[in-house]
């Protein structure tokens, strides 16, 4: 079996042009940073370099991390590079104090990312012939859009349907043929499930391929959708803060690893608690820097995800490097429904709700096929009421403040004062009873 | 007039109410009458005691979630119709009853949001209120 290929030219090219593309992007890229913006700048000069310090690849080392957090300390257009006039598309994710993080792309940003992301998808066997269903929410989500001009780009037919309304999704793919469905792999599950119920014979069904993304994608969550959907299901890793989806797809010969674009952008595995530069092989915290990116720029992003990365060759004739799918994080983020949510955001949340206490806990599962937050909330005694209707209101109400905050909607149960355990460390304070298939 | 009831805030798990009724018991409060209604996870258990106050207290102090209401409390002759015919004075009254349940014997308690007006309604019938000083059994 050969794959597809958007741009043979890159993707195969030798580790040396590689490795010397990389360097001379880098360099530009380093420049572009701290000419345009003062905290680049600033940060640079804290540490007495200025980008002609910049010699060869491992000299990336020498610069500071960037992280959410300063995406949320420079809100909301403290990185950006370019004349504000030039910025086509904010994207943004949920954020952990109620403002988001938010990033923009210019012209040549956009481009960038469509490419990137028709290459990842072109990579998983998809061509111009086939026709995708769009099954992810469009907004501010990188997802919806990301995958849509990537897929446009390769020449796809777009059905841009939207999350939600399942019924009107099965008869899109009767209706149009559609091969190609992309969505969050749970969401996916459940139109398989409200398929079958449906009467939908889905081995005769036009889907053939599923982008997955949004959410964790579990090898084994991959093979019950495979076994049922008789589809290939994919997915592919990405983050708002690089762009979105793009950086990193899988290809039909290695399944358990993402191909990294590594031409816009440049991996390092790092020791997550020392901050150290670890060899390739090891398993540590993937650090990424954009190469190619004009509007927002990001030097040695810190991720989060942990990994393993290899420069081994890849059967599908791929010379970029594949970092192992990503199974765990260094810090307490929780992926639901798509939506990236830290437990601290419950608590910001609580914090300014009158008749409750900041004591929760998170209870997430999978039983209905969808991700379901539950968040147990403590009641003040005060809040108690003699009213059942009352009662219900305010549990609505807390609800209401969670969904602006979380972008998510939670069951909320109420528990009575003191009812919570105080002993739960941070992490005892979310349980995660998802079905990791 | 009125009676105090003692409400409860219980999750829907086993063992709440037990451990409510535990703690009245030590305290040798003697419950009338109860209810405990399917109300979702989170529900309010209602209780008329022979000391409310105490009954408040007690469960306050072992960490439940307690509140006071006051509920009108009615004695029923043991007939047919008796029922029907107080419910009946409030509803051609133009009352709402929030709700209501019974207790020992022939003893109802009902809610409705103006205590004072109902009851008010109830004493220009042949309708036996019952007072908290009444409750000793």
């Amino acid at each position: 079996m050969t794959s597809n290929f958007f741009a043979p030219e890159i993707e195969t090219a030798s580790r040396e042009r590689i490795r010397a593309l990389q360097l001379e992007k880098l360099k530009n890229q380093v420049a572009w940073a701290y000419d345009r913006v003062p905290w680049y700048k600033a940060r640079f000069q804290e540490r007495g370099l200025t980008p002609a310090d910049i010699r060869s690849l491992a000299d990336i080392a020498r610069l500071p991390f960037t992280d959410k957090q300063v995406l949320r300390d420079t809100y909301p257009y403290g990185l950006c590079a370019v004349p504000l006039d030039d910025v086509l598309r904010l994207h943004s994710s949920s954020g952990t104090t109620g403002k988001p993080i938010v990033i923009g792309f210019n012209q040549h940003d956009l481009d960038i990312w469509s490419d990137c992301v028709a290459r990842m998808v072109a990579m998983v066997g998809v061509t111009r012939a086939d026709r995708v269903q769009m099954a992810f929410g469009y907004g501010m989500f990188t997802g919806g859009f990301g995958l849509h001009y990537g897929c446009e780009k390769l020449g796809c037919m777009i059905v841009p349907a939207g999350s939600g309304n399942t019924e009107r999704h099965l008869m899109m793919i009767e209706d149009y043929k559609t091969t190609v469905l992309i969505s969050t792999p749970s969401y996916a599950l459940h139109m398989c499930e409200v398929g079958e119920a449906h009467g939908v014979d889905w081995r005769a069904s036009s889907l053939r391929v599923g982008l997955f993304g949004g959410e964790p994608c579990t090898p084994g969550l991959k093979r019950e959708i495979e076994c049922r959907m008789h589809i290939v299901c994919t997915d592919n890793y990405g983050l708002t803060e690089l762009s979105g989806p793009g950086v990193g797809g899988e290809c039909l010969h290695s399944r358990e690893h993402n191909h990294i674009a590594e031409d816009q952008f440049l991996w390092e595995i790092i020791d997550p608690h020392t901050g150290e530069p670890l060899p390739e092989g090891s398993e540590g915290e993937l650090v990424l820097s954009t190469l190619d990116r004009q509007a927002f720029p990001m030097l040695r992003y810190r991720t989060h995800d942990l990994t393993t990365i290899t420069t081994e060759p890849c059967a599908c004739g791929r010379t970029h490097a594949r970092m192992a799918k990503v199974r765990a994080r260094t810090d307490d983020m929780l992926i639901v429904r798509g939506t990236n949510i830290f437990p601290t955001q419950v608590e910001d949340a609580l914090s300014v709700i009158q008749g409750v206490t900041p004591h929760y806990r998170i209870v997430l599962d999978n039983e209905t096929g969808l991700d379901r937050m539950t968040v147990m909330v403590e009641l003040k005694p005060e809040a108690i009421s003699d009213s059942f209707e009352e009662m219900d209101r305010f549990r609505h109400h807390v609800v209401d403040r969670l969904r602006q905050t979380l972008l998510v909607t939670p069951v909320v149960k109420l528990i009575e004062p003191k009812g919570i355990e105080r002993s739960f460390g941070k992490s005892k304070r979310v349980e995660d009873r998802r079905a990791k298939l | 007039m009125a009676v105090t009831q003692i409400s409860v805030f219980a999750e829907n798990l086993p063992g709440h109410l037990r451990r409510i009724l535990d703690v009245l018991e030590l305290a040798g409060i003697n419950v009338h009458g109860f209810l405990a209604a399917d109300t979702g996870d989170c529900g309010i258990v209602r209780f008329v005691l022979d000391q409310p106050e105490l009954g408040l207290t007690v469960l306050q102090n072992a960490g439940h979630a307690a509140t006071r209401t006051e509920v009108l409390c009615v004695r029923l002759p043991d007939k047919p119709g008796e029922l029907a015919r107080v419910l009946g004075v409030i509803a051609d009254a133009g009352i709402n009853v929030v709700y209501s349940y019974s207790l020992i014997s022939t003893l109802i308690a009902i809610h409705v949001k103006d205590i004072a007006a109902t009851e008010a309604v109830l004493r220009h019938q042949p309708i036996e209120l019952v007072s908290q000083n009444d409750m000793v059994w």
